[in-house]
């Protein structure tokens, strides 16, 4: 267990004397034993991303080796420069309008689109100023969360 | 239930999800034939595999499929159904759907079409109440035009609201002037959209408030069974997460006014069939009229729990034009039930919907517990549809003995693939206020929040099982795990020594 760095929700953690014992591994279904205790947990993922569901709370947990770590940090030092802008779902729910064409040259904060969740219009901003490239998505159309909506640059 | 002759042979379920599985339980109680209807995406859907046969009628849009009047009559006919229960949300409350089966020659399962027309309109409704001499929440009796002064003369904070809404949709909370001709063009726009009626009017904001609802079942032979309250103040965006009767408080008197009140709003139509009255109740025990529901709630299950009634099974009886027994008119109501509602909602992000695939799926079970649920394992969430994915309900002698059990139920209750409200649900059980039966509708946003920050035992149990999970999943595989041990030691002590 030593061997890897564990971050419960960005921050370091440790398991202590806690015992997993599988239930039905494929659903991830399984419980924490110890000092005659046990916890029901949902445990999900792999490599080393996982998530663990304790008493209905999904925690995101990353368990890397050193070299992974490395690489991690070395894949977000690259991304902070920009280039073309992926504009995607934040919520699942119906596209109701799209207000933008591609060409269209847009402000930040520029209204783009309006998807309706949960009951209410949310209107999808854009993030930058740019030129639409690319409309992924039709008025009426289903979409879940991290869908591609459009794309700037 | 009797054994003798069903109501009808067979019955056109023309929903989706929990409350199809539930109509066709009782269609199955009953004798009835059940008959599902599905859009493309639902074809293996959970309900359509409860019912005995099920019928396509178009696109995963609703509007395309389940909430098209043409299509559910066709499959209507091509069943040989002879009646229709709506269940709740899509056609239930739509007056034109109800006047269309009726002219079908069918059997509208649910109030009549002109209670629906009259009551739909909550603005009309708010008139005909008080002319009932119901009290209604201070604020415009006729559409609110883009005069200020009205809004002014009640004063903030206000509520704007879509004359044909209802349900939490269409409102608008404005605190202030400023905000106040803003908000007025979008509850406006928000309204056309989404009911092709732009009209609202203004309620002056009742807060603190309780959200407490009063069941209504009647018969066509003038017999009308008023079977308790339920309290569901525990709201996010106006919308219900929590019900529980009898309401922890209201007292007797208050009770009684409000079944009064609840009489007397269904008295303004001619009405059959299952409805609720919604009341906000202020800390001075003053009820006010919000609207009436002429379908089957949600939340009928808590009622069905103190009452031991099947709600949706005497729709069905008084549909076919069964008298309401005694039994029924004057039900005793026995111990303390609650729901809760399990969302696709996210309670530490604004309870922000989520998607994905449900993965695992272990539901409670056990004495005095009972799930209405329309998800099951491995199967992926519809983003076109409700993100209701199960009710959990309880029922004990008392109101402490119905919070424990529904602690034990939670901590049964486990789902995979994406976060659910059910964590919010679960850390409710442990608080004071709610145990103590102090709280109104603004609960969720003053007590919750986003949520308490995780403790050291939450911490550590996370990351004892995505640790172990890692290393189990490494050893199931040929390949070994990477002995990286060492090599980690060397790196950590020389953060340590540069940090």
């Amino acid at each position: 267990m030593s061997d890897y760095e564990v971050l419960v929700d960005g921050q370091k953690g440790d398991g202590g004397s806690w015992q997993l014992e599988w239930e039905d591994r494929d659903h991830g279904l399984a419980r924490l034993v110890a000092e005659g205790r046990s916890f029901p947990v949902v445990v999900e993922g792999g490599g080393t991303e996982w998530s663990v569901s304790i008493r209905g709370r999904r925690i995101p947990v990353v368990v890397r080796t050193w070299r992974e770590r490395l690489r991690a940090e070395a894949e977000t030092a690259s991304q902070a420069h920009s280039g073309p802008t992926t504009v995607k779902a934040t919520l699942p729910g119906l596209v109701v309008a799209v207000t933008v064409a591609v060409g269209d040259a847009v402000e930040e904060g520029t209204s783009l689109l309006t998807i309706e969740a949960m009951k209410m219009q949310n209107e999808v901003r854009a993030p930058r100023a740019g030129r639409v490239t690319e409309v992924s998505v039709l008025s009426g159309q289903a979409v879940a969360t991290g869908a591609t909506l459009l794309r700037l640059e | 239930m009797t054994g003798g002759t069903p109501p009808f042979r067979r019955l056109l379920v023309a929903n989706r999800g929990e409350i199809a599985v539930r109509i066709i339980r009782a269609c199955r109680e009953l004798g009835i034939s059940p008959i599902a209807v599905h859009s493309d995406v639902d074809a293996d859907a959970l309900h359509v595999r409860a019912a005995d046969r099920s019928e396509l009628i178009g696109a995963a849009a609703a509007r395309d499929s389940y909430l098209s009047i043409d299509a559910v009559l066709d499959a209507a006919r091509r069943s040989g159904a002879e009646a229709i229960h709506p269940g709740y949300g899509f056609l239930s409350e739509n007056a034109g759907f109800a006047a269309a089966v009726e002219e079908a020659g069918l059997v509208f399962v649910g109030p009549p079409a002109g209670a629906l027309e009259a009551l739909g309109n909550k603005l009309a409704a708010r008139r005909s109440a008080a002319a009932a001499g119901v009290p209604i929440v201070p604020g415009t009796t006729v559409a609110l035009e883009d005069d200020t002064a009205t809004v002014l003369e009640i004063g903030f904070p206000v509520m704007l609201k879509a004359a044909a809404g209802g349900g939490g949709r269409g409102m608008r909370r404005v605190d202030a002037e400023t905000d106040l001709a803003d908000a007025m063009t979008a509850a406006r726009r928000e309204a056309a959209a989404a009911f092709g009626d732009g009209t609202i009017y203004v309620e002056r904001m009742v807060s603190p408030a309780r959200h407490v609802e009063v069941q209504l079942l009647g018969d066509r032979h003038g017999g009308l069974a008023v079977l308790g309250e339920r309290d569901c103040s525990v709201q996010r965006r106006h919308q219900k997460l929590v019900e529980e009767s009898p309401s922890p408080a209201i007292d007797d008197a208050t009770r009684e006014a409000l079944f009064d009140s609840a009489r007397r709003v269904a008295g303004t139509v001619e009405f059959h069939n299952a409805a609720t009255v919604e009341f906000l109740v202020d800390a001075d025990r003053h009820h006010y009229f919000l609207e009436m529901n002429t379908r089957l709630q949600v939340e009928h299950g808590v009622t069905e729990l103190v009452t031991g009634l099947d709600l949706v099974g005497w729709q069905i009886r008084v549909a076919a034009g069964e008298a309401l027994p005694a039994a029924v008119l004057d039900a005793p109501r026995r111990g303390h039930a609650i729901e809760v509602r399990i969302y696709a909602e996210d309670p530490y992000h604004d309870f922000r919907p989520t998607s994905g695939r449900v993965t695992a799926w272990r539901m409670p079970d056990g004495p005095g517990v009972r799930v209405d649920a329309g998800m099951e394992a491995d199967t992926d969430l519809r983003p076109e549809y409700d993100p209701l994915l199960a009710k959990v309900l309880v029922h004990a002698d008392d109101r402490p003995s119905a919070i424990a059990r529904l602690r034990r139920a939670l901590d049964e209750t486990r789902i995979g693939g994406l976060q659910t409200d059910a964590g919010f649900l679960r850390w409710l059980v442990d608080d004071e206020a709610f145990a103590a039966g102090d709280y109104d509708t603004g609960f969720i946003a003053e007590r919750w929040q986003n949520g308490p920050p995780l403790t050291d035992e939450d911490r550590s149990l996370a990351a004892a099982a995505a640790t172990m999970a890692r290393a189990s999943a490494a050893t199931a595989r040929p390949v070994a795990a990477t002995p990286a041990a060492s090599a980690w030691a060397l790196a950590a002590r020389r953060d340590g020594l540069r940090g």
